[in-house]
Order: C-alpha cells, then structure tokens, then sequence
C-alpha cells in the first residue's frame, strides 16, 4: 500500500510540475512592488538578464514602476534568443497557441507585418503628434502597417559604407558629402582607383560578401530601393512585377560587375578591412566601436551609400531593430501603450547607447548624448539614419523575402546564375508563403 | 498471486514516470506531428488550421528546395558513411596494434566527439578559411588555395570530412572493445596454419566485428541524416544551396517560415524514409546463417 501511494505521489508530483508551468497573473502582494490598487502588465523582452541590454530593459521597468507607482506595476520577463532566432520566437509562438501572451512584448522590426496580420500585436491606443514626433522618423515607419502604428522600438541601427582614409587618399579620392553620394558608376570609378593600391596590401577594393541570414537583405536591399527598384510593393501582398524589375536586375548586374572586375573577393576572406587591406566595407553600426577598441591603426571614417545614378534624394539606408508592442490578447491597452512608450523613450534609448552601444530611438536621445557631435563617424551614422533611413519590406512573409533576396545575390553573383530567372523563381517562392493571406483577405 | 500483483504495481511505479515523460515529450509529438503533417497548421495563426489532405506532401515532392536538401543528404550519407565507418575501423585496428601510448591515441581521437558540433564547427570555419590552416598547408605543397565551403562543389564534401573527423573517435571505441573481445586462441590457431594477415583479418576479424558493424553502419547513416549544426554554423546551407540539408528545410520551415504543417509533413517524410533505409540495411547485412535459422524456424 506504500508503495502504491508513493507511486501516487510521485506520479502526482510530475504532472504538477509539468503543469507549473503555465503562467497566471499574480494577485497584488504576490510580488513585491505589485500594490493594491496598481494594474498589472506583463512584459517579455528577447534578451538575457544578465547582458548590458537585459539590465537596461531591468532599470527601465523599474523607473517605469517607479513613475507609475499606484497606477501601473510592470513585471518583466527575459526569453533569450538564439543566433538563428529560435528561443524568443518558439515561445511567441507556443504562447499563441495556449493564449498565454502578455500585455507588451517585443518584435523585431520585419516581423512586425507578420505579427500585426496574423494578430498577435494590435495597434497602439493612438498617440498625439508630440508624442509621435521625439521618435526617428525610421522608428514610425518601422512600427507602422497598413496605416496603423503598432510597435515602438528603444533602439534604431543603421549600416554604414566604411573606409580606410590612409588607402583613400593613397588613391587620390575625396569622399562627397551625404546629399551628393557617389552613383553606381562613380563608384566603380573609384573601386578601379584604389585596386592598385589595396592590390599593393594583398587585399580587395571592397570587403563585401553575401552571408546567410538578414544581414544580406539588411546592407544590400538599399542598392535596390537606390537604384529605383523595390523588393515588395506598399501593401506587402505583391512581388510579381516588382522583384523582377528591370532595376533590381541591373542592381544584381552591379554587383556582378563589382566580381568581375576584382574589386571584391569571391569567398569571404575574414578581417580584411580590419587588417588594412580593403579600401571599403559595408557593415553595422557597431563596426565604428570594434574598429576603435580593437584595431586602432585602421583610420576610419563613414562614406554615404552608394545610390543608382537616377537617386533623387528618396531614404534608401539600412535601418531597424527590435521594437514594442502591445499583445492583441492584453485587456489594458492603454496601461500597454504607456508602457511601450516609456520603454521606446528617451531615458530607455539613452541608456542602451550608454550600457550596449546601441543607437537609441529619438532624436532628444541622439542630442543628448555627446558623441554623435564630436565624433564624425557616429555623427555621419545618425545623419544617414534620420535623413536617408529607410524600413526593411513591410509584407507578412518577411523571412521568405529575406530567404529570397540572398540567395538570389548569391545565386547570381557568385555562382554565375541569370538574375532574371532566379527572380522568377524567388518570386514562386515568396507567392506560394503569399497564398495564405490571399485567402484571408 | 498476491506477490504477483504488488510486483507489477511497484514495476508500474518504476516504469510510471518514465512512460508519462515519453508520452508527453516523445509519443505524443509524433502523432501530433502526423496530425500536423495533413493541415496548413501556421505558427502565427493557428486558429486559422484546416485539414488540407495530401496537398502539403504534393507540395513538398514539386519543391526544388526539398529536393535539393534531399539529395544533399543523400550525398552526404553517401560520403561520410564509408569514411566515417572504414575509418573508425582503420583507427581501431592501428591502436589496437600500437604498444605505446595506446590511451593517448585513445583520448586524442576521442576528444573531438566531446566537444559540442556547434564549437568544431566554429573552429574547422577557420581552418577552412581562405587564408586557413589547411590553404597554408597546401600552399607550402604547392597547391593552389582552395575555396572549401566557400564553393558549391566542394562545401558539402568538406563539411563530411569534418564531420567524419568529428565522429569518428566514437565509433573507434567501439571497434576497439569489438577487438578485444575477440577470442586470441583464434588468431593463435590461424598463426599455426601459417595466415597471413589479410587472412586473418577477413576470416576472423571482420566476421566476428560483423554484428558491430551493423549497428555501426546504422547508426552512422541515422546521424548522418540528421545532419544540421554544420551547415547551419558553417554555410547557412549555402553556397547555392550546396549545404541545405533536410533537417535545414524542416527548421526554415517550421521555425523561420512559421509552417508548422508544411515542416511536419517534411518530417514524416524524412522520418519513413530513414525507417526504410534502416530496415534495408538491417536485412541485408544480416548473416547468411541467420537467414538460414530464419527459414528452419518458419518450416517447423
């Protein structure tokens, strides 16, 4: 009989572990800081607790508790996120199934199309022009689908066209202002320039590669929309006509060129801007504080992106990051909305620039903090981005899209293939993820 | 009868657990990942899911991805296979020869099994680098730098050379415990008929490593299958698709695309396909004898 209840017990105390899991809004007291009184908002944020970014997203919900005190109470969770993106996502998407969302959650920028027509996210309760006008044109942008705004972000990011200014003027070139960035052919000019001194170095007139994953879509889509192409159309529902544009094939023909002509190598050689011997690289905005702390020697500086020779001043520049929104399942969506502005805002981005070196969100932020005044190259990152910055395509089969344009790069450039097939074939390929929101419609 | 029955409660008590956990994290995924497999399940929207029959596996078998990632695999399982398997016996046999530091060897072609794929593969990423190790090497024997996984020829045979490099210490042990269980009195009796080596090893060796090399062979070829770390770390499937593995398409799909139904019917697919194979292979590296027990025991 012992025995049996021991079996009992045991069995009895797997299920309850099993089902501990499952989340449930705590009562007030339950957690310290939750008063009587105070509405509760759940908050997840992609990131590990213990990293720069996790403690700022921590102090930010702790000053929002402290503003809000006997108003709000906001009770942050961390779901790390994986390389490859899994993680924070499975359980986004476990959480869709069972209903468990919270009130405000993070999305990363291109995914926010996918959330907001899928109905995870709903729009945020309407700001005023105010409000609205502190943030980075990009950021709004970002957040915005179909006419609505739905997420906010803390921090923008931004790629910049980098150069060694020893090689540059070894060569013998001027660098031109932001209005006036030098055309696909005035680039391939300066490419033919500086072969003969990078060649000197053992090394390439550009560091560029085509990698798997987003930085592809991220560095090179603004060669696209420069150029006067476009990957998606405004209401992110049609490729047809737009991918497979004769612009995006003279775009993939650029590129082609660039190859042939041995201004870049065909495999990746690793460091070779860092170690000197590349004229140019594309890269993240973090590329400025690596070059500084770990390879002092190289002098850096930022070029404005290159632009297809009919560029007529339109925002073309690589942006976007992860942003917040309010969960289509949260029942206080003004208690969301206020939350999601005060982890967008000024004090939030200020203090991610100052903890992780992530570019903040508004433009208070951005004068605020000194160095994007004295220091020419973040000053040139922050130009590019609040005039030039441009959202990656705004379409619920963003990862598709993503898929497609880099292998589509690699596919021609590298490999040799016709730019206009492959694009008939991305364009089969983002139609058929395209199919199930047809249907809805 | 009473100690019969209190026998099987606490047999119950025991195995309890354990049931419940395969049920909830091993059974109960396979059906619903059957189930799955015939809907338009979609991660974001799951209230939206119909039964759509066999249209995910029609779409599937017209999709040049999947295959692609399919004769990847393939290829892939073709290559590692042999060497991995031949290698691990050629490893085994020189360290059971070896006299001297036999736990070195031991350790030394063991340690790379240890060690996570994700981090062997960050590290062969650089030796495979342009300006890698193994281009320098080649280089001072006069070979031209080679692309490796920077070309599409070449990326998915390099990536089997590694992994082969990576697993290769496991199946050793294996083979080495096989070695030693052989009986000595056999090759002592072979040395009096005057065998020679080769002989010895094909008519005492290999048969009596035969069953462990089945279970090796199989064994080999289900992993190899399950191929995704590498590329994902090393090529991210790439050059062209060189890379893309079935695991890889199954991950996009469910994980990046968000098409659960569409990734389950790819693992179903996946999952019978390696059954098949398994089974095959079992039947016909069976033992001519066992085959002939087979049919006695069916006659009586």
């Amino acid at each position: 009989m012992r025995k049996l209840l021991t079996a009992i017990g045991a069995g009895l105390l797997l299920v309850s572990t099993l089902t501990g899991c499952q989340g449930k809004k705590p009562q007030p007291g339950e957690i310290d800081g939750y008063d009587q009184g105070e509405q509760y908002l759940s908050i997840w944020v992609h990131s590990i607790e213990d990293t720069e970014e996790g403690r700022c997203y921590r102090r930010s919900v702790e000053a929002f508790n402290k503003k809000y005190n006997g108003t709000y109470y906001a009770d942050i969770e961390f779901i790390p996120r994986n390389d490859s993106g899994g993680g924070y996502s499975d359980k986004i998407n476990a959480s869709v199934m069972s209903g468990d969302l919270p009130d405000v959650l993070t999305v990363d920028g291109p995914n926010i199309a996918a959330y907001a027509s899928n109905g995870i996210i709903q729009p945020l309760k309407e700001l005023t022009e105010e409000e609205k006008s502190i943030y980075l044109e990009s950021i709004l942008e970002q957040g915005t689908y179909q006419g609505k705004l739905y997420a906010l972000g803390a921090m923008e990011s931004s790629v910049g066209l980098y150069y060694n200014k020893e090689i540059l003027k070894e060569a013998g070139i001027e660098v031109p202002k932001a209005e006036q960035p030098w055309t696909h052919s005035e680039f391939l000019e300066v490419l033919e320039k500086v072969k003969p001194v990078v060649e000197k170095r053992n090394g390439y007139a550009l560091d560029l590669t085509f990698p798997a994953g987003e930085s592809t879509i991220y560095y090179y889509a603004p060669f696209f929309w420069a150029n006067g192409g476009n990957l998606v159309d405004e209401s992110g529902m049609q490729v047809d006509h737009i991918l497979n544009s004769p612009e995006n094939v003279d775009t993939i023909r650029y590129f082609k060129t660039i190859l042939e002509q041995g201004y870049m190598s065909k495999v990746p050689v690793e460091h070779l801007f860092e170690s000197g011997r590349a004229a140019f690289k594309f890269d993240g905005a973090w590329e400025v504080n690596t070059i500084y702390n770990s390879y002092p020697d190289i002098e850096l500086g930022v070029a404005p992106y290159i632009v297809g020779d009919s560029w007529d001043g339109e925002r073309y520049t690589p942006t976007g990051s992860w942003a917040y929104a309010a969960s289509a399942k949260t029942e206080n969506l003004e208690g969301a909305t206020e939350l999601v502005k005060w982890m967008s805002g000024v004090e939030s981005g200020t203090m991610l620039w100052e903890e992780a070196k992530c570019f903040p969100s508004t433009y208070q932020a951005f004068e605020s903090i000194d160095i994007f005044k004295t220091d020419e190259n973040y000053r040139a990152l922050y130009e590019q981005l609040s005039s030039y910055g441009h959202p990656r395509p705004k379409t619920p089969v963003y990862p598709q899209v993503s898929i497609s344009f880099q292998q589509v790069l690699e596919n021609c450039v590298l490999t040799g293939r016709e730019p206009q097939a492959e694009l008939e074939k991305a364009i089969e390929r983002i139609n058929a993820k395209l199919k199930r929101y047809r249907v809805n419609e | 009868m009473m100690k019969k029955k209190s026998d099987s409660i606490l047999g119950m008590a025991f195995f309890g657990p354990a049931l419940v956990l395969l049920t909830i994290f091993l059974f109960l995924p396979m059906i619903l990942t059957l189930i799955f497999s015939f809907t338009d399940f979609f991660a974001l929207n799951p209230d939206l899911t119909h039964f759509v029959g066999l249209d995910n596996f029609l779409q599937i078998f017209k999709d040049d991805e999947f295959r692609k990632a399919f004769a990847n695999t393939v290829c892939f399982v073709l290559i590692i296979v042999p060497l991995q398997g031949l290698g691990s016996l050629g490893l085994a046999l020189l360290i059971n020869r070896v006299a001297h530091c036999k736990k070195y060897f031991k350790v030394a072609f063991f340690l790379p099994v240890v060690m996570s794929l994700a981090v062997v593969s960050t590290l062969w990423v650089q030796i495979y680098s342009p300006e890698g190790i193994l281009n320098s090497i080649l280089g001072h024997l006069g070979i031209s730098a080679q692309p490796f996984i920077n070309s599409a020829s070449q990326a998915l045979p390099s990536i089997a050379v590694m992994s082969a490099w990576q697993g290769v210490g496991y199946q050793m042990i294996i083979f080495l415990g096989g070695l030693q269980a052989i009986n000595p009195a056999l090759y002592e009796a072979a040395d009096m008929d005057h065998a020679t080596p080769w002989q010895k090893f094909k008519d005492i060796t290999l048969p009596e490593l035969k069953p462990l090399c089945i279970f090796v062979f199989i064994t080999i070829t289900i992993g190899a299958f399950r191929m995704l770390v590498q590329p994902m770390v090393m090529t991210g499937g790439g050059p062209s698709h060189s890379t893309y593995t079935m695991v890889y398409d199954i991950y996009e799909t469910g994980t990046v695309n968000w098409e659960i139904g569409l990734a389950s019917t790819m693992a179903i697919v996946f999952a019978v396909f390696v059954m098949i194979l398994t089974v095959i292979q079992t039947i016909a590296t069976r033992d001519k004898e066992e085959k002939h027990a087979d049919k006695k025991t069916k006659k009586k």
